[in-house]
């Protein structure tokens, strides 16, 4: 296997090739499964949509389990793969160890992604992402999902192989850079993560075959120890990448690295347990359990939030003003790269993570109003906001400069490219806020019709809920466009695009 | 102006400047981050103490 | 980006401590508020949560049906029972059996289960939700608010039928003596 390195232009790190490699490897896949479950986000919008209608419940249903897979386990967590590549190996100047055991467990995951796409597309796992127990999928679907989950753990497990070869090597000196630390955050949130995704769908598979009983709501709690906690892999790494496009884009500072990194520790003790928040209407678990995890445990992860909402921001402001950019309160603001996709995103991102998906998740977690919020559409409103506008969104702006930097391409459709942050964001925020507003009605998630056209008894939603469903199909259609805007700038900048040469560039005079 | 086919981000082809040596990181002024973040609290305590309300109309249940 | 050099266990700036300190003492109200809601608060979700075998919870719901039925609809029994008695609610794919017909201001003691997936109950419009699993019983001691023909949504995913599965609940107020059923024989 081919290992050599080049030195970046614009960081000075020096880029191992297998690194690069691997890095384009899954983000390809990444963009790939993306494609997969944007298709499918479509056809759930238009069918939910009352007014289009456009899939059969089958179809609905089966759209729903696809666009949730695809999305929420293979985009995600491939991207994060090249997250993890790129925060280890490149920022630390440092070799990828063992390069081909990366490849093997890239190839694991293709082929367990493989695996759950077959038995989904063929009607073998009509179950939903939570596919909860007795509701039974074909055996081939929790295989995939536990060969995918193997792999993934072996790249967490290159990672931090890929520390102990930096530090010993010593490619870099001092502690490790703040968007490292946020990295390694998020796979110590992988080890246990991915260790409760083997610890239920192990028993499940066996389940499948008629080995084995798995109890319904022992299913539900082990799981969404994967489930919920899956997400909090997306939070450190979104959180990490936003230190790093502050760095990239405006120069930010880091205020206190004390304050920042503890809470990121913050996030690996607590966030774990705030999984219970899943299950504060089940019939299993008493008021104590659910308080214990939901607020001392949760809140202690809100705050470690509160406190990343509050220095990236302060950071930027601080970076800004030493350089001279002081005018007013918010001048820093104003006079910031606007027309820079990455800086963009980052900004949106915060906005939406914060302001729609946080608050909306931490009262919906709260035990008692929960009754009000559990399993409407409030619940899908909440973690669109959290996962699309936040994590997606940052994963976006990380794109456009993991494009020149990584591909050393130059991001074709410029123009498209500056804009499609805008119009993502704007499309989300749009749908998020309307999804969530139907959900107070009471409107289900997970529901083929809420017209009740074919049942036996009659159902009338207050016509608020129809505008607002309109509303929210909009949004969803304009943040379709938006991810369309950007897929086809990445896939057209890689395989088509021209060549990334700093030199030339400048010469050129061009921005 | 024509429509740019390729490009690059800024912080890119005009990376941020070095910072200012001896410039004052002890006693860095964040005021309009306060501002914002304090904009963030207030909405936080709105919709969350709307939500308690909205549940203190339902049944009595438990 | 950067490595940082040396110790950079330093104490932080005025302002960072200052918002640290109210996101701190913020998340102390989120604590405080879900004991107080116990101790004050009339909507709580616990309950008396116990095991149930489906055949147990079937036939329980079935001796409770034969007991206060006043009538069919939709060839779902509906059933009256007196204030203060234990109601059962079954769910299976794809229906909510029996048709409880409740009086405003009594107090039931409501159990839920299910006897193949998960279901969701979800009260419309008061919107109120709760997940109903198999092999456990959920009894929760409701107290109906307000008359009305109400509809039970299942807000689970439970297969292909899902969105046909709906429930209905009356709930009449008995100081207003008006209030008949019309399908039900007395």
């Amino acid at each position: 296997m081919s290992e050599t390195f080049r030195t970046c232009p614009v960081t000075r790190f020096k880029v191992h090739s297998q690194a690069d490699a691997l890095i384009k490897a899954n983000a390809v896949a990444a963009t790939i499964f993306l494609i997969v479950g944007g298709i499918a986000a479509l056809l759930v919008l238009l069918t939910r949509w009352q007014v289009v209608h456009i899939l059969d419940p089958a179809w609905f249903y089966r759209m729903l389990t696809i666009h949730g897979m695809s999305m929420l386990i293979f985009f995600i967590l491939f991207f994060e793969m090249a997250v993890l590549y790129f925060a280890g190996p490149v920022v630390l100047s440092s070799r990828v160890p063992a390069p081909r055991i990366g490849w093997l467990s890239f190839v694991v995951m293709v082929v367990g992604a493989l695996m759950v796409e077959w038995a989904m597309w063929t009607g073998r796992a009509d179950v939903m992402f939570s596919s909860y127990v007795p509701l039974k999928a074909h055996w081939s679907y929790y295989l995939g999902v536990i060969l995918f989950a193997v792999g993934a753990l072996t790249v967490v497990g290159l990672f931090f192989a890929a520390l102990v070869v930096a530090k010993r090597e010593r490619t870099y000196e001092g502690s490790v850079p703040l968007v490292t630390f946020g990295a390694l955050t998020a796979a110590i949130i992988a080890v246990v993560t991915l260790g409760h995704g083997a610890a239920i769908y192990i028993p499940t598979f066996f389940w499948s075959l008629g080995l084995m009983h798995v109890d319904p709501a022992v299913y539900r709690l082990v799981f969404w120890g994967l489930g919920h906690s899956a997400q909090q892999i997306n939070l450190g790494a979104m959180v990490a990448l936003w230190y790093m496009l502050g760095a990239l884009t405006v120069g930010a500072v880091v205020l206190n690295e004390k304050i920042s990194r503890s809470a990121f520790v913050l996030y690996i003790l607590f966030i774990n347990m705030a999984a219970a928040h899943h299950l504060l209407v089940d019939p299993v678990a008493g008021p104590a359990w659910k308080v214990w995890n939901t607020s001392y445990a949760m809140y202690l992860a809100v705050l470690a939030s509160m406190v990343h909402g509050f220095t990236i921001p302060a950071g930027i402001e601080v970076g800004q003003r030493l350089r001279g950019v002081t005018q007013g309160m918010f001048g820093w603001l104003r006079k910031a790269p606007w027309g820079d996709p990455g800086f963009s995103s980052l900004i949106f991102s915060i906005v939406i993570f914060g302001f729609v998906g946080g608050i909306t998740g931490v009262t919906f977690g709260t035990e008692q109003i929960n009754l009000i919020a559990h399993n409407t559409l409030r619940i899908p409103g909440h973690f669109h906001a959290t996962v699309v506008g936040g994590t997606a969104l940052a994963f976006m702006g990380a794109t456009y400069y993991l494009i020149p930097l990584i591909f050393r391409k130059q991001v074709a459709f410029w123009s498209l490219a500056k804009i499609q942050p805008y119009v993502f964001a704007f499309g989300m925020l749009v749908f998020t806020m309307a999804m969530t507003f139907a959900g107070t009605f009471g409107v289900p998630r997970r529901h083929w019709d809420i017209t009740f056209s074919n049942s036996s008894f009659d159902l009338q939603y207050s016509p608020a809920v129809d505008l607002v469903i309109g509303v929210m199909a909009i949004g969803g259609l304009i943040a379709a466009l938006g991810g369309m805007m950007y897929i086809l700038v990445t896939v057209w900048s890689v395989f088509f695009g021209r060549p990334f040469d700093l030199e030339t560039i400048r010469a050129e005079g061009r921005t | 102006m024509a429509l740019q086919m390729h490009g690059v981000p800024r912080g890119i082809t005009h990376p941020p400047a070095p910072l200012p040596p001896g410039a004052d990181h002890e006693h860095p002024k964040t005021t309009g981050t306060l501002v914002l973040v304090f904009v963030f609290l207030a909405a936080f305590a709105v919709y969350y103490f709307v939500n308690w309300k909205l549940l203190s109309l339902v049944w009595r249940i438990g | 980006m950067d490595s940082p050099q040396g110790v950079w266990w330093k104490p932080a700036g005025r302002a960072e401590k200052l918002w640290v300190g109210i996101a701190f003492g913020w998340c102390l109200v989120l604590f405080a508020m879900m004991p107080l809601w116990h101790l004050k608060g009339k909507q709580n979700t616990t309950g008396i949560r116990s095991r149930v075998e489906p055949a147990a919870f079937q036939k329980r719901t079935i001796e409770f049906i034969q007991q206060y039925q006043i009538g069919n609809e939709q060839g779902i029994p509906v059933v009256e029972p007196p204030p203060g008695s234990d109601v059962y609610l079954l769910a299976r794919m794809w229906s909510w059996v029996p048709i409880l017909k409740l009086q405003k201001g009594a107090q039931y003691t409501l159990h839920l289960s299910s006897i193949d997936l998960n279901h969701g109950f979800n009260l419309h419009p008061m919107n109120i939700n709760l997940q109903v699993v198999p092999d456990y019983d959920y009894a929760l001691r409701i107290v109906p608010g307000e008359a009305g023909d109400l509809r039970i949504v299942c807000n689970e995913f439970c297969g292909i039928g899902h969105h046909a599965m709906i429930g209905k609940l009356i709930v009449v107020d008995e100081s207003e003596q008006t209030v008949t059923y019309g399908g039900g024989e007395r």
